[in-house]
């Protein structure tokens, strides 16, 4: 047991946390504060069509006018006139890995994104800061037809139409200030479409760097996976840490066909000076499944709560998260679903760990509308406690309007039993090891959702945070 | 005195969601009278048990407001949950499930309050029982304070009835003081009629191995609120609550229940089964808080609700709050419409779809009405049961 504390000890926080510096000459930095100047700014330097020139300043009107939530963690430590919206290297974004900056290349390398490109993905995007820098996917992936490209660039191509068609349609500005927020200052995200039929057989896989100090990414993801068609999508987050606030308030629009399914996992471990503030939604029709996966690990501050609209009939859901609060960290995190088609199912299943005065708060909904004739929903939240100056709060809602529908709803909040601890420890295992033992076995129900080294590093976060270095 | 309410009530001990419409529960009611504004007599009193009638809402209320400290046990580790909302409250001689507007209201309509003291050591054997029986288009406010001395017990059973198709309004603020090694049990039942505006506002504090038992059972009125905020201060004190509801037409049920554990080893268990029908509305707000210091705490919260029309509305805010490594605490609710092997059981039986329903509708409120310890009050309620269904 000793050598597995040592692997322990050997991870470093240098891993995300390193930073470049980002010098005037290669890089281009808006002013700090939000106006409309600024938005008109990011909208030029975009080349944005005139409709989204529109939407981006009526989305700036709405923010003004929306109120911050009253209900979820204090965000009076984000000041908009100190973040910049929008930060960008002055190369173009890059098809070939060899093209790529010196500085930013040097950024992924150390985080090991070209190596799982080469070893495990069917294509890659990397965003630093505000701009993609660097888009491929896989030839034979590309062959099938499917569509892996930057938004930007898609607004102008064959996909245009399609774009305008769902881009905020299903997150609307309206929504809820930061989405608001984002209509207004958007950069950089990828468009993914697979068309009917296709199943994409290895992930794709999309990785946010945001290197800048005092800066917001607002990056949009929208993924159409068309009828009958299949698709594992991954989310990776990092930034190093900074003493001024950053702001991640990015958006992900998920369309999920008749008889498509459609997984996106997220491994998130943005930099405790973050706020995530970040907005992800899928629609469902007929038949198809959405799955979830999510691990939440960084951040000083989370507001997540991927929601998930199940319009049509026989439709299914299922949300698998993880949520790791530490020292200085108020992650409010969960899940949303609503339920519109007959026969729809829904199950969320989440584990939240709180340690070193960290805050976890799980909060969900489960909206059963009256259409939703035989529907089927299931919630289990497990929050583990381990010491006395943190907090794991458990917020649950359900809303049901019929009598011809299914729901169950369990929450436990505990601690590491004395007895399992005890048990371990007279194998001749360490309290500290039992206890890193047993908060990953808790995980397991999570981990066991990703790919393999992705559960990997997801286990050495649990570990990280549990040593005390998080 | 004819006057308009405006009142919020039921604030959730932390706010969610907007959109879910939780967080609070708008009191709004315009050109209602109230001419009654004391409560009914208990007859004669048992040995040991005084009361004081007729007592202004904030004298009644200084019992709690010099025992504060005690109650609130307050300490500097604490960390505030997101969306906290106890500042609201903080104007209350002891916090309540429906908050401090319910106080506002009993201060400004002067309603009095009736404070029962159990003596010290002194065991009640016999329920101290107050019946309010209410006319067609009356209305009613009025209070009392429980207060159980050291290692006294008392049982005490309200009754709210009036006839089936009576209308009105009917508010009582019941406050409970359980000191250490005392118990009170509280029995509530309301069977008021189709048209009756009703609401039923408990807060209580229990010392050291002090307990407080209740049992409620809300069966008729056609808008109600019913709410409990029970602190467990001392070590080893306990809070149990069983209720059973029956939610039918167009009515609507809306509960705040709140265990507050602060002492260590406290245990709350709070059970509540019900049935909706028709187009009835419910919504259940129920929390545990697990304050720092309450380590070895338990904390269980059961919800059973049958739902038997497909335009029934329910709202369902089960609540965790944790501060503290050392304790255990569950939540489960089953939520839903009878199942059909249950039906298909019965009807292999010759039980009809309806003849089931009726059953199990009466086997889930009578599961309650038998812990009504007084045989007259239990037969009567199971009679309203058997009645209304």
């Amino acid at each position: 047991m000793s050598d597995n504390k040592q692997v322990v000890a050997d991870i470093d926080r240098s891993l995300y946390d390193f930073k470049d510096i980002e010098n005037e000459k290669d890089f281009y930095r808006m002013e700090e504060g939000l106006n409309e100047e600024t938005v008109l700014k990011v909208s030029e330097e975009k080349n944005d069509p005139e409709w989204m020139r529109e939407f981006r300043l009526k989305c700036l009107k709405l923010y003004h006018e929306i109120k911050f939530p009253d209900w979820g963690p204090d965000i009076d430590g984000l000041d908009m006139d100190k973040i910049s919206s929008y930060v960008r290297h002055k190369s173009e974004m890059k098809g070939k890995w060899e093209e790529v900056p010196e500085d930013i290349k040097n950024t992924f390398e150390k985080l090991g994104i070209p190596q799982a490109e080469r070893e495990s993905l069917a294509g890659v995007g990397a965003q630093y800061d505000s701009e993609l820098v660097y888009h491929n996917v896989k030839d034979e992936v590309a062959a099938q037809g499917v569509i892996y490209t930057d938004l930007e660039s898609a607004m102008w191509g064959p996909y245009a139409d399609m774009i305008k068609e769902h881009f905020m349609k299903l997150v609307p500005p309206t929504d809820h200030k930061f989405a608001a927020l984002h209509g207004a200052v958007w950069s950089g995200g990828s468009f993914v479409y697979v068309p009917k039929g296709v199943k994409v057989e290895i992930p794709l896989q999309s990785y946010f760097r945001l290197n800048a100090a005092g800066a917001g990414q607002f990056e949009h993801t929208l993924i159409i996976v068309d009828e009958g068609a299949d698709l594992h999508f991954i989310e990776g987050c990092s930034a190093p840490k900074y003493n001024v606030a950053n702001l991640h308030a990015g958006c992900v629009e998920l369309y999920v066909a008749k008889n498509a399914r459609l997984r996106y996992s997220t491994i998130e471990n943005w930099s405790k000076n973050m706020y995530n503030l970040n907005t992800k939604r899928a629609l469902v029709e007929e038949g198809g499944i959405m799955e979830w996966v999510s691990g939440s690990f960084g951040s000083h501050t989370s507001y997540l709560y991927p929601m998930t609209i199940l319009k049509g009939d026989d439709s299914k859901m299922e949300f698998t998260g993880i949520t790791f609060a530490g020292k200085g960290q108020n992650l409010d995190t969960g899940a949303k679903v609503v339920h519109q088609g007959q026969r729809t199912t829904s199950v969320i299943n989440t584990k939240s760990i709180s340690k070193d005065g960290g805050i976890g708060t799980y909060r969900s909904s489960v909206i059963i509308q009256n259409t939703a004739k035989q529907a089927k929903a299931s919630v289990s939240c497990d929050s583990l406690m381990l010491d006395s100056i943190s907090r794991a709060d458990t917020i649950p809602g359900m809303d049901i309007r019929t009598n011809d529908a299914d729901v169950g709803h369990e929450a436990k909040i505990g601690r590491i039993s004395d007895e399992a601890i005890f048990y371990l420890m007279s194998r001749g295992i360490s309290e500290e090891d039992a206890k890193a033992m047993i908060v990953s076995g808790f995980a397991n129900p999570v981990s066991k959702e990703l790919p393999l080294e992705y559960a990997v590093e997801m286990n050495n976060l649990i570990k990280l945070e549990m040593s005390g270095n998080g | 005195m004819s006057r308009d309410l405006n009142m919020k009530v039921n604030v959730l001990p932390v706010l969610t969601y907007n959109f879910l419409h939780v967080n609070d529960s708008a009191l709004q009611l315009s050109d209602f009278n109230i001419e009654n504004l004391s409560s009914p007599k208990a007859g004669d009193l048992p040995a040991g048990v005084s009361v004081r009638e007729g007592v202004s809402f904030e004298e009644a209320g200084e019992l709690f407001i010099s025992n504060k400290d005690k109650i609130l046990v307050a300490k500097e580790e604490e960390v505030n949950p997101n969306g906290v909302t106890a500042a609201r409250d903080a104007s209350q001689a002891i916090r309540t499930g429906m908050g401090a507007d319910v106080d506002g209201l009993m201060i400004n309509m002067g309603a009095g309050v009736d404070v029962y003291t159990v003596d010290e050591g002194v065991k009640v054997d016999k329920p101290i029982i107050l019946r309010y029986d209410m006319a067609d288009g009356q209305g009613s406010l009025s209070g009392q304070v429980i207060h159980a001395a050291k290692n006294s017990e008392v049982t005490v059973i309200m009754t709210y009835t009036s006839d089936q198709e009576a209308s009105g309004f009917h508010g009582v603020s019941t406050r409970l003081l359980a000191e250490e090694g005392a118990r009170i049990n509280l029995v509530k039942t309301q069977t008021l009629g189709n048209g009756f505006i009703h609401f039923d506002d408990i807060g209580g504090a229990c010392f050291e191995e002090g307990g407080i038992n209740l049992v409620t059972l809300e069966l008729g009125g056609s808008r109600v609120w019913s709410s409990a905020y029970v602190y467990l201060a001392g070590k080893e004190s306990s809070f149990t609550n069983n209720m059973g509801y029956l939610c039918r037409d167009d009515h609507n049920l809306d509960m705040n229940y709140v265990a507050d554990q602060r002492g260590k080893k406290t245990e709350s268990s709070m059970n509540f089964k019900g049935v909706l029908m028709g187009t009835a509305s419910k919504t259940f707000r129920g929390t545990i808080d697990f304050k720092y210091g309450s380590s070895g705490s338990v904390g269980d919260e059961q919800e059973d609700a049958l739902l038997l029309s497909p335009d029934v509305i329910n709202k369902t805010m089960p609540v965790i709050l944790c501060q503290e490594e050392d304790v255990e605490g569950r939540h489960g609710a089953t939520i839903g419409q009878l199942g059909e092997d249950l039906l298909f059981y019965m009807q292999t039986r010759g039980i009809d779809e309806e003849e089931a329903k009726r059953i199990m509708i009466k086997a889930r409120l009578e599961s309650v009405a038998r812990m009504i310890p007084d045989p007259e009050i239990m037969q009567k309620t199971q009679y309203y049961i058997q009645n209304i269904i």
